[in-house]
């Protein structure tokens, strides 16, 4: 175990490429916050398609050139699928191997899962045959009440609370340090702080948790959300839970202005990935496909008998911060943290750009500054007069920030 | 801020620029709309461009037009106009050639390599040929050797232009000798478009592609919608870029990248060629006043700024 986790954290350290199967449309869930809205029990990937879509990357070596690789299974619900993922598994590492590819050495697949069917044979049998270069994620809200205000089941409208937590022993046990993403909408936000303390309950210490880019926030959802993380600070602090726990609404690197030069970069990494949905178009994001978009037209960037057009990834690949932003976010005071989804600015746009940032979430992110300003006010002047400051810097979590 | 109203006197108004106008039939701008436009572009200070078809226009339409100081855009059957405008380098060549014109000639990369020596015994009896490659976003590697070679000539034969006291302006070859800023189409951000359905447009070729991405009207003003995405400033290319000639079309733009402020890999490529072509030729011929530096890269995306 302790092989597996070093070999993680040395491929954490370089630059993967993402790459992402679209391999079904189908859900057991029908979650109310879920930005997939065409969601069908139609749309199914081929191992053909599929193997196709593997060939043209992988005969481009030079072109996918980044260190590692992440193949990412998504859908829907991508275990859905298990027999068609485990044949692409396969096929990746007989290729890569036979091509002698520099990702042979260097590849995970990743899935995020509602974990209903984690612990069916055909999904454990895969876990055991992968559990080297695999991570995966189950998605769970918070507390049955929390959960199941949002997660339940398309067919019947009941809450899938209980199917999902059965799985998280064997989850944890075959994961250690395993990390759940958790998504807030408006209605979510008075059960933040007990959601958060029961993941912790469970035993899930690494709690990835943000708020939906979508102009859902309704008169007052700030102040709410803000006296939430307040309540949640104060327990997290006074439980001593900032020693092996971590919640992403609290970091350091957050709420300061950022420099119009410096700090430039585009938050979002669309156009670096690459997704790959079932008729074998090729899409920057899985954000950019037909199913998850409300308003816009899907942009195709390819497909895996032409390839990919590498005009239209140009945009993507010249996206800055402040060439896409108002004036106004350019200028805010608390700018650092403040997070935005290409796929939703492209949805949410005017016009047919991705170069308008959709600003749904400001209040909502000033909110979260403000706590998270009293959350390190707060815990370091505990530390210190604890006299444990530097030894809190020493061993902190370092946390990497990852929204979607 | 808008400088320049074209006015698209017809349906037929021939294209003067990348897009192609494949409408068949006649339909004159209405005269209330036309005279509208005129008071429109007074209001605004705007200079007016009328763009003709082949067909004579009535009367009444020539009155209208003469009430107000403007340029003309004509096919070049007219003979006389601002600017006068042929469909290919052997058009251009047939017909009565006036030296003190100004010639748009619309090619493809197969009329301009074919014909290139036609060209270059026609286009220096002019005071000024703007020449628009309308397949730009077809060029391949080789296309692009064979316009690198193509340019090479051009300039040869404008060193000796120069070396006998002459001199004839290429857009392509000499823009970039004379210019210390970008100098660019600007659609949408110092130009629109009125077009015969008496709405504004971005450019003539919004409107043909689809009536509906009109960007105003005259009963309601002007309206551009993410005008921003207009400017050079955010271009992210572009603003770093010296091919200060590139006319940085956005409807190219939007047809090969999706986006209005990124251009394709090919035009890039084919601005660069021409920027190259204009800086040798200035080292040479010293005629202006200019610095054109050297750069080792064609498509500025391989020096983007990144962070």
């Amino acid at each position: 175990m302790n092989q597996i986790k070093e070999d993680r954290r040395q491929w954490q350290d370089g630059m993967a490429k993402s790459i992402t199967f679209i391999v079904t449309k189908d859900c057991q869930l029908a979650c109310k916050y879920c930005y997939l809205v065409g969601k069908n029990e139609k749309e199914r990937m081929t191992f053909e398609v599929a193997k196709q879509a593997i060939d043209y990357i992988l005969e481009r070596e030079e072109e996918f050139n980044e260190e590692s690789v992440t193949w990412d299974f998504i859908g829907g619900e991508p275990f859905l699928e298990i027999e068609l993922i485990d044949k692409i598994c396969d096929y990746l590492k007989q290729r890569m191997f036979e091509l002698n590819h520099h990702w042979f050495n260097s590849y995970r697949f990743n899935f995020s899962t509602n974990g209903i069917n984690y612990d069916s044979k055909p999904v454990q049998d895969y876990i055991k045959k992968n559990i080297t270069h695999l991570s995966i994620g189950i998605t769970i809200d918070g507390t049955e009440l929390k959960h199941d205000l949002n997660r339940v089941y398309k067919h019947s409208g009941k809450g899938s609370y209980k199917d999902v937590v059965k799985n998280i022993p064997l989850w944890l046990e075959q994961f250690p340090g395993a990390g759940t993403k958790v998504t807030i909408s408006s209605a979510d936000i008075p059960y933040i702080k007990e959601s958060v303390l029961h993941l912790y309950s469970l035993g899930i210490k690494q709690v990835n948790i943000n708020v939906v880019f979508e102009d859902v926030w309704k008169e007052g959802d700030d102040k709410l959300f803000e006296e939430q993380l307040m309540i949640l600070a104060d327990e997290i602090i006074e439980k001593e839970y900032y020693r092996e726990y971590t919640c992403s609404f609290f970091s350091e690197r957050l709420g300061k202005p950022l420099d119009k030069k410096l700090m430039n970069q585009n938050w979002c990494g669309a156009g670096k990935m690459l997704s790959i949905d079932a008729q074998g178009n090729f899409y920057p994001c899985t954000r950019f496909a037909q199913y998850s978009l409300r308003d816009k037209q899907a942009l195709i960037i390819g497909n895996v008998k032409e390839g990919i057009n590498k005009n239209l990834l140009r945009p993507f690949l010249c996206l800055d911060r402040c060439t896409q932003s108002k004036q106004e976010c350019i200028d805010c005071e608390v700018a650092e943290g403040c997070a935005w989804c290409q796929g939703e600015n492209y949805d949410a746009a005017k016009t047919n750009t991705i170069y308008e940032r959709s600003t749904a979430i400001c209040k909502m992110h000033k909110a979260r500054v403000r706590a998270n300003n009293y959350y390190w006010n707060k815990l370091f002047r505990k530390l210190e007069l604890e006299g444990e400051r530097e030894k809190f810097e020493k061993n902190k979590k370092e946390f990497n920030e990852k929204i979607c | 801020m808008l400088k320049y109203l074209v006015i698209l006197l017809d349906e037929k108004s021939v294209s003067f620029c990348h897009y192609e106008n494949p409408v068949k039939e006649n339909k004159l701008i209405s005269k209330e709309d036309l005279k509208a436009g005129i008071l429109f572009a007074m209001k605004e200070n705007l200079n007016i461009q009328f763009v003709y078809p082949s067909e004579e226009l009535p009367k009444e339409y020539s009155e209208i037009i003469n009430t107000i100081d403007h340029s003309d855009i004509k096919p070049i059957s007219k003979q006389r106009a601002d600017v006068l405008i042929c469909n290919s380098v052997t058009e251009f060549s047939n017909n009565e050639i006036n030296k003190e014109q100004v010639y748009v000639i619309r090619t493809k990369k197969e009329d301009f390599f074919t014909n290139l020596s036609l060209l270059k015994k026609n286009i220096f009896k002019v005071q000024r040929v703007n020449m628009v490659l309308t397949d730009i976003d077809t060029f391949s590697e080789k296309d692009f050797e064979k316009y690198k070679e193509a340019l090479k000539e051009l300039s040869l034969e404008t060193e000796k232009q120069i070396g006998k006291g002459g001199f004839s302006q290429i857009n392509i070859l000499t823009d970039r000798i004379m210019l210390k800023q970008m100098n660019n189409c600007n659609a949408g951000a110092e130009v629109i478009t009125l077009a015969p359905n008496g709405k504004f447009y971005v450019c003539p070729a919004f409107y043909l592609e689809d009536e509906k991405q009109s960007i105003g009207s005259l009963s309601e003003g002007v309206n551009i919608k993410n005008a921003q995405l207009y400017q050079l400033d955010h271009a992210p290319l572009c603003r770093i870029c010296d091919s200060y000639h590139c006319k940085r079309c956005v409807w190219l733009n939007k047809k090969t990248t999706f986006e209005l402020n990124t251009p394709s890999h090919e035009q890039c490529v084919v601005s660069h060629l021409e920027r190259n072509a204009a800086k040798d030729l200035l080292l040479k011929t010293q005629i202006f006043d200019n610095e054109i530096k050297e750069i080792d890269y064609l498509d500025p995306f391989e020096v983007r700024e990144q962070w």
